[in-house]
């Protein structure tokens, strides 16, 4: 139990400096595509939680990873309400905390995306599934999500509004920090998780998303969750996202078919007891 | 015992790196039991190409030779798309399949499926592996 804990000790502090070498290699500033302005072009299709460079299928090959997986006897992978591995426990304050674990050993069953609401920021650029593009012009980035048909339109140099609405995906603004797209997200409402099974934020949410292209491949992400009602200091995760050339985004409608409440409802009434052991 | 840790944290330094965040519509657990591995041989009846998730349908005899209709989930038809599935040609109703999988808590003749043997032998993902979406190996807090 003891070489257990020591073990995932390490791992919190390695991972950092395994994540920063996987970044050093992927560097190739050359590659970057730029705007007649000089600044990086995010444009195009892009793939969340990968580091693996290439087209959808190979990139996606051999483990059932985001799905194109031929091994039936590949370990079990993270998914968008996992905690990311390797990472230190989200700095939840004590009543919060409690509350994230109680939804953890209800499996999920509490999750948004479970009634196909929308998945929110972080999760939605954090997940790898479903492709995301961006479409970027001199004032403004788009993104266009596929998973739950959500969109982005986020103006460069400009500020929030006073009045925002709140809302699932908040309300973006952008403004570029040397080569890198700074995005300032507000006007939450507090209806998604963050990353993490019962990961719940209030309407006090505020992000600031840092997006730098370091190769033609390869976009490293890092967010800055900021919550004073739930968080005891902010809460820092990255990630990146990988070039999907040759993908386009197709039609989810998750609400066509969703059988998944029902079953809940039946199983929660015949006593199914979903605490983990 | 030193060199044992070491070789631990790289491992799972290496696997951290490498996995990619599905986008879990829901918790695998929460319908279905991972201590209840399936893997069902039988005719394909129908195929519900539909989100947030596919549902392919199997006649399957039991020992008896008393045939049930086995509902069986899958990833959403987006997914599948990319991974090569053709609808209405990569299977067809009246085809024989194995599909590996997970079978629901309830006991019911309903599953998650994993991995489909097509006729001619080829071997297809149609769903995720167990366990997504329940939430990884530790809470996103650390229990204190």
């Amino acid at each position: 139990m003891t070489r257990a804990l020591v073990a995932a000790a390490l791992v919190i502090v390695i991972a950092p400096v395994h994540a920063q070498a996987q970044t050093s290699r992927g560097t190739d500033a050359s590659s970057i595509p730029r705007t007649a302005a000089g600044k990086p072009d995010l444009t195009g299709v892009w793939q969340g939680g990968s580091t693996q460079p290439g087209a959808w299928a190979e990139a996606n090959a051999g483990t059932g990873v985001g799905g194109s997986g031929r091994d039936p006897n590949a370990a079990v992978v993270g998914s968008s309400n996992d905690r990311p591995a390797g990472r230190e426990g989200a700095p939840y304050q004590d009543w919060a905390a409690q509350k994230v674990l109680e939804a953890f050993d209800r499996r999920g069953v509490d999750d948004p995306t479970s009634k196909c609401l929308p998945a929110g920021i972080p999760r939605s650029v954090m997940l790898g599934l479903f492709p995301q593009q961006f479409v970027q012009t001199p004032t403004q980035l788009v993104i266009l999500y596929e998973y739950m048909s959500t969109f982005r339109v986020i103006p460069i140099g400009a500020e929030h509004p006073d009045d925002m609405l709140p809302s699932y995906m908040g309300n973006s603004v952008a403004h570029w920090d040397g080569d890198t797209l700074v995005v300032d997200v507000a006007g939450f409402n507090d209806k998604t998780w963050l990353a993490g099974t019962g990961t719940f934020h209030s309407d006090a949410l505020h992000i600031v998303e840092r997006y730098t292209r370091v190769s033609k491949d390869r976009i490293d992400y890092e967010v800055t969750m900021e919550d004073p009602n739930v968080l005891t200091k902010p809460w820092v995760l990255r990630s990146t996202l990988m070039l999907r050339e040759a993908t386009r985004l197709q039609e989810y409608v998750c609400v066509e078919n969703n059988l998944d409440l029902d079953r809940y409802e039946k199983l929660i009434e015949s006593g199914v007891d979903f605490t983990r052991q | 015992m030193t060199k044992r840790i070491a070789t631990i944290v790289v491992v799972l330094g290496v696997g951290a790196a490498c996995a990619l965040p599905l986008a879990a519509h829901h918790s695998f657990g929460a319908e279905y039991d991972v201590e209840k591995p399936i893997t069902l041989t039988g005719v394909l009846t129908k195929v519900e190409w539909t989100s947030p998730h596919t549902h392919l349908y199997l006649d399957v005899k039991d020992e008896q030779g008393t045939v049930s209709n086995w509902q069986l989930e899958g990833y959403p038809p987006v997914a599948l798309y990319r991974l090569g599935w053709k609808r209405d040609a990569t299977m067809k109703v009246g085809d024989t399949l194995t599909v590996t999988g997970w079978r629901a808590r309830d006991g019911g003749t309903w599953g998650h499926s994993r991995e489909v043997t097509l006729p001619n032998g080829e071997k297809m993902m149609f769903g995720p592996p167990a366990g997504t979406g329940d939430g990884g190996s530790a809470p996103a807090v650390d229990v204190r």
